[in-house]
């Protein structure tokens, strides 16, 4: 029978193995700074690591490892924004402020590089549940995983989604990507 | 528990770049991961000692004035001044030290998690008065009476009498406009913290 350790590694092994790139775009999508992005990881992966010891299994390993993840960021943005005295914002307010303000005006498609850079720079203006709920989406994630997740209700996710859907949109609106040649 | 769909091969074009761009699947070894547990707790100690520094300094000030003057009332103050610094700083170690990580561990939900969060900082803000700045006032008070007696127990003190009133009552009202000032500041971001609670409120599942 394996001990409580080499079970908690096994299930942190698994759990790299199957949301390792998810967690990497988390990372990313809440850390801008390169620096305190891999103090965020290690917190995260240590997060992680420590929680499989008291993993029960009363909810599947991705709702585990996502809502894991997700406090261990939210904490690390509750932290950094006291000490960058940063505001941040519900999706209902970037809608009243006329969705994202693009860098350069211009009807042209942008490139997927300059897409996903706008992208990252609009979640990490987001408060922490609204950046939970945009990220969870853009893992492909439905109304019910996002609720099992965050601990919103379907109904209030499937709002939360519309409004994304909307945002992205607006202003990605035709897909606004074209690949390089 | 059910697996709900996961839409890889999603029509939405932002998804699809979203899941398909560069990204690092990278598990840390033990060592990485004892390495970041050092990482972490050296973090809350530094946070701890320069909390103990800026108390250090104020006792070694007070504790300079007690040893300097001799009047009963700056001695007394000294003693408060010290008194109400030491608990003030161990209330700041008490209800700053709990370990965010410790919390993540427990997979609360993510709004149930955010939410204790903020209700810890809620709390901590609206009680402001009564663990960070109640526990100056009485030292501060005797302190400055003190120094207000030392003045005028001065043989030129009635040539100046009142300039002498002016000045305590320009420096007890500074201290006290400095005290309303930090209270109401704290009072506003609880308030404002209290609406985010209300939003995650709102869109939380009641528990049953």
């Amino acid at each position: 029978m394996p001990s409580p350790q080499d079970q908690s590694d096994d299930l942190y092994k698994d759990a790299i193995l199957a949301h390792g790139p998810a967690l990497d775009r988390l990372g990313r999508a809440y850390e801008a700074d390169p620096e305190d992005r891999r103090d965020l990881l290690q917190e995260i992966h240590l997060a992680l690591w420590r929680s499989f010891r008291v993993f029960d299994a009363r909810c599947s390993l991705r709702t585990w490892v996502y809502r894991v993840a997700h406090n261990a960021a939210a904490s690390h943005v509750l932290r950094s924004r006291r000490r960058r005295s940063q505001t941040l914002v519900s999706l209902e307010e970037i809608e009243e402020q006329g969705g994202i303000a693009a860098k350069e005006d211009t009807n042209q498609p942008l490139e997927r590089a300059q897409v996903l850079e706008q992208l990252y720079s609009l979640i990490q203006r987001l408060d922490p549940l609204d950046r939970q709920v945009i990220l969870l989406y853009l893992e492909g994630m439905d109304a019910a995983s996002i609720g099992e997740i965050t601990g919103i209700s379907s109904g209030y996710a499937a709002t939360k989604i519309h409004r994304i859907k909307a945002i992205l949109a607006d202003r990605f609106r035709n897909g606004g990507t074209h690949d390089h040649p | 528990m059910e697996e709900h769909m996961t839409i890889h091969n999603s029509p939405d074009p932002l998804r699809s770049l979203w899941l398909n761009q560069q990204s690092e699947s990278t598990s840390l070894s033990a060592e990485e991961l004892r390495q970041a547990a050092h990482k972490l707790e050296k973090r809350v100690l530094w946070r701890n000692l320069r909390e103990y520094a800026a108390t250090a300094i104020v006792v070694a000030a007070f504790g300079y004035y007690f040893y300097k003057f001799h009047t009963l009332l700056l001695r007394f103050g000294s003693c408060l001044t010290i008194a109400g610094v030491l608990l003030m700083a161990f209330n700041l170690h008490r209800k700053g030290a709990a370990s965010t990580m410790a919390r993540a561990m427990d997979s609360q939900s993510c709004v149930d998690f955010h939410r204790s969060e903020l209700v810890r900082q809620r709390d901590l803000l609206s009680s402001v008065w009564k663990w960070y700045l109640l526990p100056l006032i009485p030292g501060m008070t005797v302190f400055l009476l003190g120094l207000l007696q030392s003045m005028l127990a001065q043989p030129a003190s009635r040539a100046h009498l009142g300039f002498i009133i002016l000045w305590f009552a320009t420096v007890a009202a500074i201290c006290a406009g400095t005290f309303v000032l930090v209270a109401r500041l704290n009072h506003s971001a609880a308030a404002k913290i209290q609406k985010r609670i209300e939003v995650l409120d709102a869109a939380r599942i009641e528990p049953e």
